[in-house]
Formats: structure tokens, sequence, C-alpha cells
């Protein structure tokens, strides 16, 4: 709980060739393109060895009379490994690897180690955003009830906890995309604040 | 059979049938504390009550190995519901729940009590502002969702305050929600019993039901390879205390059993081999009768004596039927050799009478033992023997053999200057410096085989459980003065630097005497001054500005709460902490506060020399244990000497001659030095190493006096000496038995009887001089 839930919502770049091995699989069978569903999603995603991009986050809390914004790096690296490094307004990072959430604050110097399964509504929460982009439908599914709407080129995916404790805190997570490509994560909180994060590629 | 020996037989049988009864009333325990001073140092004592009854006794640590990860997390929770259940466990921890988070509930209700934040300058605005401002950050941190709905309850941030404080360091791993150590091998479960670690019929009981209850879990979760490792003081104690059973029932038999045999081989006669031991029987019932009477219960090492009483009070029979000659009656024999008898048992009372004194439970039970079991076995030889023995009984292997003895006792005799010279060799060797002569951990005391004691290492290792050897102990007459000086030593210890100390922990974190939180209340503002400070500190910040209701209510109830009492604490895992860091012991309270990575002891020593020193007491559990076993070491020592100077004066005024008693001394003195030397060759000594010795001053006193004071005559002098051989042989055959006990105790005292017992006589057949016949 001192941990807290984070709000951690983190995407990833797909790398060229992954890209073009997709689009080589399409291509050799284009006969089942309109069979696209989750588990061809799923497949796509986990094709991502390493990523790394731009975040701006959006808080809209209750306590606050204006939004807060967030800004910094996301870094993701299979199977299990993803960084979150907030920029302004206050420079922390968070490093998630296996069970392990480590959060380091620059400005107050402090270190918190945290095991992810001490903290069930955290861990699942983390999840949303590792387990997608590991493509890791079992593992989604352990924490929510899932649903995919669009098409390959414009998907979302509806996130909804299963656990009690858990659907205290997260009402729905929405994370938008393209192909592989991550765009959008949306947390609605149960008690009505929510935070958006846009995830943009580096431009080369 | 007169009358007089009816009346001596009827008594003996009453008496007899009076200490077997008292025997079935009998507690038999075996707790290492026994074996710990009666009086000690104040410091001592928190030592030795927290061996005994402490929390740190009532804990049993269960590992689950052998079995795929998810079969032990299954097993491990299932077995954590049932001894949750259990009324004699009073805590269970698989780590499957958080306790902090599980007390969530009670620290918001209670935080402005409970937090050592609290003071008057918290709720000025400057304070407030800046207490607003990091909540703003943690609004941008992972922890938003949690602050921010706390926020309207909490701007002073009063919540994240406890659980920083209250967070325990470390902590094992957990693998499918629950704790595993040894690298994801072993599921780790934490138990703390009702019971105290001394009732080991508790520990015993609630050990069974963990067996079963794991027997039934790993059944269910089909994982036949499972296997239960369990370990704690109290497991030990049950465990030493099935050591010992094992080992007297296996050496008494194994010792019994043998002498049984050379006897047998001697006397040639079943009826006065019976008669033989019956006054052992009889001393041993007597000795665990009047220990029970007088402790209230018997230790497991003082039954352990039992075998060696067999070796040793079988003497006096042997004596008393050896020394009955063909034609003669037991009778005769008896008004021949009683004197030297007497003085034979004696001057071993003195001996083990020494041991009455010592301060020390479990050695004043061994010496009450042997001098009981001493005097009924000599008592039961002068008065009811003879009248049993079969007439015109006599041991004539003795006859045959006797001469031949002395004879070859006349070739030893040669063999005096080289025993000297081994003698002063052993001696010299013994005071040359550079070795270790003393094993000074109490831990060597332990009946616990090293296996089970690595075993027990590593589990707490995995546990995270830190190794408390530094505390500072608070002693006050009642709780609320012992949690208020225990507030003021953690005000000393909370304002000393990293490099002085680590960290440390206070049952007044839990509970607060009521003046501390009485004061705590009365820093909290008025409604009216709280919402003003808190209107002027938001100026300029994004809070929205009514959404604090919640906080000015929490905080006017905290005001006028009544303070917490220690039973408002029932039910959370704060209670537990106050219970294992708060105690009561005769009417007086203790509070005890572990220190975590000390790296400066002597600025801290100096910060803390303010308090009072009887009251405020800076222990380090290892060295004074440590200390506790080298005082004590000490003690025995001096008993020792003292019950020796005790036999020499009666041996002075029993014989009425100086040189005859030197005669007994030397070679006794010369037995002790080369078994020393023996010993050490061996590895090093203990303490029970030196009752052993006391021992040998005991038993092999009566040797050297039977010999120098031998009847006169020849074939006297014949069959005291071969006398003497087979109540050696059977002295050696009982100690020796004893050190193939695995309870190192028993192990240490048999062979050091056994060697030291087997060189008196030799020594004395060598040294003593015989006048000429």
């Amino acid at each position: 709980m001192i941990s807290g839930r984070t709000r951690v919502l983190v995407v990833s770049l797909l790398l060229l060739c992954n890209t073009l091995v997709a689009n080589a699989q399409a291509q050799e069978q284009p006969a089942r393109a309109d069979e696209w569903g989750i588990d061809q999603l799923m497949q796509e995603l986990a094709g991502t060895e390493r990523a790394s991009a731009r975040f701006v986050e959006q808080r809209f809390l209750k306590v606050l009379e204006s939004p807060l914004e967030l800004t910094g790096r996301l870094v993701y690296r299979a199977p299990d490994r993803l960084e979150k490094h907030t920029l302004t307004p206050k420079p922390e990072s968070m490093t998630i690897e296996g069970n392990r959430l480590v959060i380091e604050s620059a400005a107050s110097n402090r270190r918190r180690v945290v095991g992810l399964q001490d903290y069930p509504v955290l861990w699942g929460f983390i999840e949303s955003l590792r387990a997608t982009l590991g493509g890791d439908l079992q593992t989604l599914e352990r924490f929510y009830r899932v649903e995919l709407d669009g098409r390959p080129g414009a998907w979302r995916l509806s996130l909804a906890p299963r656990d009690r404790q858990m659907s205290d805190f997260i009402r729905l997570i929405t994370i938008t995309g393209a192909g592989g490509w991550i765009s959008k994560v949306e947390v609605h909180e149960t008690h009505g604040d929510r935070s958006v994060m846009r995830i943009y590629g580096d431009t080369p | 059979m007169n009358r007089h020996a009816g009346l001596a037989i009827g008594i003996w049988l009453g008496l007899l049938l009076i200490a077997a009864w008292s025997i079935t009333q009998a507690r038999f325990t075996a707790d290492l504390a026994a074996f710990l001073p009666r009086s000690p140092s104040p410091a001592q004592q928190v030592l030795v009550d927290q061996l005994r009854d402490g929390v740190v006794s009532r804990l049993i640590l269960v590992g689950i190995e052998g079995g795929e990860p998810q079969q032990l997390a299954q097993i491990s929770t299932r077995l954590a519901q049932q001894l949750a259940a259990d009324d004699a466990i009073a805590y269970v921890n698989n780590g499957a729940e958080d306790q902090l988070q599980a007390d969530g509930e009670f620290l918001i209700e209670h935080r402005y009590l409970l937090s050592d934040a609290v003071s008057p300058q918290r709720f000025t605005v400057s304070f407030l502002r800046k207490a607003l401002e990091g909540q703003l950050d943690l609004l941008a941190s992972p922890m938003s969702m949690v602050v921010s709905r706390v926020l309207p309850r909490d701007p002073s941030g009063e919540l994240l305050h406890l659980f920083d404080r209250l967070q325990e360091p470390g902590g094992p791993d957990k693998r499918h929600g629950v704790w595993f150590g040894s690298q994801g091998t072993r599921a780790l479960l934490l138990a703390q019993t009702e019971a105290p670690g001394f009732d080991i019929d508790a520990q015993q009981a609630v050990l069974e039901r963990i067996r079963a209850g794991f027997d039934a879990a790993a059944e269910e979760a089909q994982a036949g390879d499972a296997e239960l490792k369990i370990t704690g003081p109290g497991v030990f104690a049950v465990a030493s205390r099935e050591g010992i059973k094992a080992d007297v029932i296996r050496v008494s038999s194994i010792a019994l059993a043998l002498v049984a045999l050379l006897l047998m081989l001697v006397y040639r006669s079943p009826r006065v081999l019976l008669l033989t031991l019956l006054p052992v029987a009889s001393g041993a019932i007597a000795g665990v009768a009047a220990v029970g009477l007088v402790f209230g219960s018997v230790h497991g090492i003082t039954l352990g004596f039992g075998a060696t009483l067999i070796g040793e009070a079988v003497d006096y029979a042997i004596y008393l039927f050896a020394s009955t000659v063909a034609g003669s009656t037991p009778g005769k024999a008896l008004q021949r050799i009683w004197p030297i008898l007497r003085l034979g048992v004696l001057t071993s009372v003195a001996g083990f009478g020494a041991m009455l004194f010592s301060g020390f439970p479990g050695l004043a039970q061994l010496g009450l033992f042997s001098l009981t079991g001493l005097i009924v076995a000599v008592a039961v030889t002068r008065w009811v023997l003879p009248s049993l023995a079969p007439a015109g009984f006599s041991v004539r292997t003795v006859d045959r053999f006797a001469p031949r003895l002395t004879a070859v006792l006349d070739v030893v005799r040669m063999l005096r200057l080289p025993l000297y010279a081994l003698v002063v060799a052993a001696l010299v060797w013994l005071i040359l410096p550079g070795k270790t002569v003393w094993d000074d951990e109490l831990a060597s005391l332990s009946p616990v085989p090293e296996s089970e004691q690595k075993l027990d290492e590593s589990m707490r290792r995995d546990l995270g459980a830190p190794d408390v050897r530094q505390l500072v102990v608070v002693r006050a007459p009642d709780r609320q003065a012992a949690l208020e000086q225990a507030e003021a030593v953690s005000a000393v210890l909370g304002s000393q630097p990293r490099r002085v100390l680590g960290g440390f922990d206070s049952p007044s974190l839990y509970l607060p005497s009521e003046r501390m939180q009485r004061a705590r209340q009365s820093a909290l503002p008025g409604e009216a001054r709280l919402r003003a400070n808190l209107r002027q500190a938001l100026e300029g910040l994004p809070f929205r500005g009514n959404i604090f209701e919640p906080f000015f209510a929490d905080v006017e109830r905290a005001r006028k709460a009544q303070p917490m009492r220690r039973a408002d604490l029932d039910g959370t895992g704060l209670a537990l902490r106050v219970d294992s860091l708060l105690v009561e012991r005769r009417g007086e309270w203790a509070a005890m506060l572990p220190l975590r990575d000390v790296a400066d002891e002597a600025a801290l020593a100096q910060a803390l020399a303010g308090f009072d020193q009887t009251s405020v007491v800076l222990l380090d559990l290892k060295r004074e244990s440590n200390a506790v076993y080298k005082s004590y070491r000490a003690r025995v020592l001096t008993f020792a000497l003292l019950g020796g100077s005790a036999m020499v004066i009666l041996l002075l005024v029993a014989l009425r001659s100086a040189s005859r008693t030197w005669e007994v001394v030397v070679p006794l003195l010369a037995a002790l030095v080369v078994t020393c030397a023996i010993l050490l060759l061996g590895g090093t000594l203990n303490i029970f190493h030196l009752v052993g010795m006391l021992l040998v001053v005991g038993v092999g006193s009566n040797y050297t006096l039977f010999f120098e004071s031998g009847e006169v005559g020849d074939e006297g002098r014949q069959r005291t000496i071969a006398a003497l051989l087979i109540c050696n042989l059977s002295t050696v055959i009982g100690f020796g038995a004893l050190s193939l006990a695995d309870t190192p105790v028993l192990q240490a005292i048999g062979r050091t009887v056994a060697i030291g017992a087997f060189l008196s006589l030799v020594f004395a057949a060598i040294l003593t001089e015989r006048e000429p016949v």
C-alpha cells in the first residue's frame, strides 16, 4: 500500500524488423486476414523485443482544480522489463522486472523496492501494460475481462478488473493502438479520477 | 531374619512405595534454562526470561520442501488456515497477508495518537503548506491512486508516516503469494505458540498438530514427496527431551546388561546379582523422587544420571559380597567394612553435595539426585542386604583370582616413576599457553545436534528474522511507566546518526503511553484554528478547497478520543508486537527495544548514560549469554574445589593422619590431571566435563580410600583388591555406556568419568604405599 498503485502506463515501439515480419506473414496468408482477432493482436505485440518512447500523461483528479501533466520516457524490454522515467514535474523512475518494482526519486534521494506479490492491485495494474506489451493474453485474462474492438490498423482493448479488491480502485482500462503499436492508455478509476497517457514514437 | 532386619525391610519397602508414587506425580522437563543461574544480574534475568518464555522461545519456524512450488504454496496456505484456527497458536503467518495492510483501518482511525510526528508545529500554516506540497509530488508519483483517496482525510500525511515507521525491513521472497526461501525450494511459515517454550508438553502437542496438519495438506495437494521441516526453541526442547529419554533408556539398558553379565561371571548366583542391584534401584528411585519433591520437576539430564548411579551405587553391594569370606555371613563382613564404607560414602557426598549450593537449578538437581541416591544405596546395603543374602554365600571366584591380582600389583608398582613422569608431563602440557581449553559458547550446552542447528539458522536467514543481538531493556513498576521510559529512550535512539545506529523498534511505537497520547491530543488544534490554517496553507496550490471536511472531522474526533489501551489493539498485528516487546514478570514490567545495525556501541552507551543504569540497560545478548556461561563455569569450578576441600577435611578427620590422607588424594589428583589432558587432546572442555571431574573425585576417592585402608591381612587385602577391581569395572561400564549417548551433556560426563574412574584405580594401585605384609 505504501508504494501505492502505480499509474504506469506505457507503450512500445515496434521495431522495424518486427513490422516487416508481421507484414510478411500477412502477405503469406491473405485469406486469413478477415479472421483477425485477439490472438493475432497478441502475437503481433509479442514480437516486440525492445521499445522506447516518449509519453505525456494527464491526470484528472477530483482533489485538484486543474489536471496534472507528467512527461517522460517509457522503455520496454522483452519479456518482462518495463521502465517509466518521469522527467516533469518531478524526476522519478520506476523499474519493473519480474516481481520486483523499484521506485527511485531523484528529488528526495529515496529508493524503494516492492514485491509485486505483496500488492495484488498494483501488480494487476502493471500487468495491464506489461502483459499487453508482451502479448501475454494468459496473464491479462488472469486479472481482467478482455474485450477487443476495431481492426488491425485501429484497435482498442478494454480491460475490466476481475478481482474485487482491484475493482475497488480501477473500473476500466482502455488501450488504443495500431498494429503492434500502442498509442494511448486510459485509466478510469472507480471513484471518478481518470488518467490519459499518450505515447509518441521517437522522430528519427 | 531378626526383628530389626524385618523392621528395616518394612521401612525400606514403605519408603520405596512412597517414592515411586511421587515419581508418577513429577513433571519432566529438558529446558536448557535450568542450567542457567538462579540469581543473575538484571541483564542476565532478561536473557534467562527470554530463553524460558519470551516470544522468541515461542516461535516455531516451519519449512515445506520437496515438491513443485505450486504444491508447496498450496500446502503452506492450507496449513496456515488450520493453524490460525488452533487455540494453542497465538499467531501464524505464511506471507499471504501483509499485516500492515490488514491493520490499515486501525492505523487510519488512530493515526493522530500513534504518530510520533504529531506536534503543535505540525498543524501550523507553514508546516501544512509543506505537507501539501509533498502531497502534490505524491500525486505525480506511482502512489497517486492511493494518495488521492486518502488526501481529503489526511493532508498532513500522517498515515504515510506511520506506514514508513512501522514497515519492517527485509522479509522473505514470495512465490505464489506465500513466503519462500532457500532459492525458492522451501515454503516458509512462522507460528507462535500460546504456551511458553519451556512447557514441553504443550509444545509437543502443538508440534504433533502441525505434523498432522501438514500430512493432511500434503495429501490434499497430492504432493507425496513434500517434507516438513520444523525448528525453533520449542522444537529443540521437545527433541532434546525425546533424545534424552532415548539415551537414558538405551544407556541404562546397556549398562545394566553389561554390569549384570560381569556380576554373574563373578557371583555365579542370580539371586546375589539381583540383590546387588537392589541398592542401585532403590537409590535411583529415591533420587528421582527427592528431586521431584524439592524442585517440582525433574530435568531429563538428571534422569541421565540414573545410568551413572548404576555404575557407582552398585559398588557398595559388590564390596559387601566380595568381602564375605567363605563360611562367614555378609553381616559379619559388613561389621568389618562398614567404617570404611561409611567414610567412602561421606567423601562422595561431600563431592556431590557441593553441586547443591551451586545456584544453578539444573546442577543442584544432579547434586541432590546423586546425594540421595548414594545415601539410600548405602543404607540399603547396610540394613537390608545382609538379611536377604543366601546363607553360606561367598564369592569363590574372588578366592581364585585375588592372589594372582596381588601378584600383578607388585609388578605394577614398578611403574611409579614412569607414572610420576607422565603426570608431570601432562601437567606441564596443560599449563603451557596457546591452546583453547574452554568452549565458552553457551550454545555448546545445547543438546541439539549440529545439523538441526544449521537448519534453524538457514530458516531464520530465509525469513529475514533479524537476529536480535543488541537491545535496550527498560524496567519499570507498571506498564505506563515502562512505556514512558521507552519513549524517553526512543527519543535518544531516534536522534542517533546512522553511523551509530541503523534503527530500532519499541513497544511505544505500537502503544504509546497514555501521557504521550494525551500530549499528542493537546497538540491537535481546535477546528476553527485548523480550518483557518489550512485555508491559508492552500493559497496558490491547485487543490480544491472544499474537499478537506473529513480531515477536520478526523482531527476533532482524535482530540476527544479516549487514549488507546492494550485491549484496543486486540486482533491487530500491533497487539502481537506490543506483547513481544513489553512483558510483565514478577510484578515488574520490562520494555525491550531491539536495535538494528549498531555501528558504534560506545557512542550509543554514551548517549544512554543519562538514564538510571539500573532501569535502562544496553544488552548484547550473545556477549551476555557467553558471560553467563563463563561465570557459570567459574562457579562450578569453585564448588568443585569446595567439594574437594570438604572431602580432604573429612579424610583428615576420619583417618587422623595427614600422610594417609595424602596417600588417598595423590592418585586422585594424578588421575584428574591425566584425564584432563586426554580430554583436551580430543577437543575443548565444557562445563559438563567439569561436572564429570567432580564425579571422578566422588567416585575415585572411594577407590583410593579403599585401597589405602583396605583390610589388614594377606587374604583381606587380596579380597579388597579384587572387590575394587570389580567395582571399578562396573563403574567404567556404567559411565562408558553413558559416553555412547547422543546427548552431548551425557556424553561429556560419561567420557570424563569412565576415563577418570579407571585411572583413579590404576593410579591408586601403582602409587599407594603398602605396608609389608
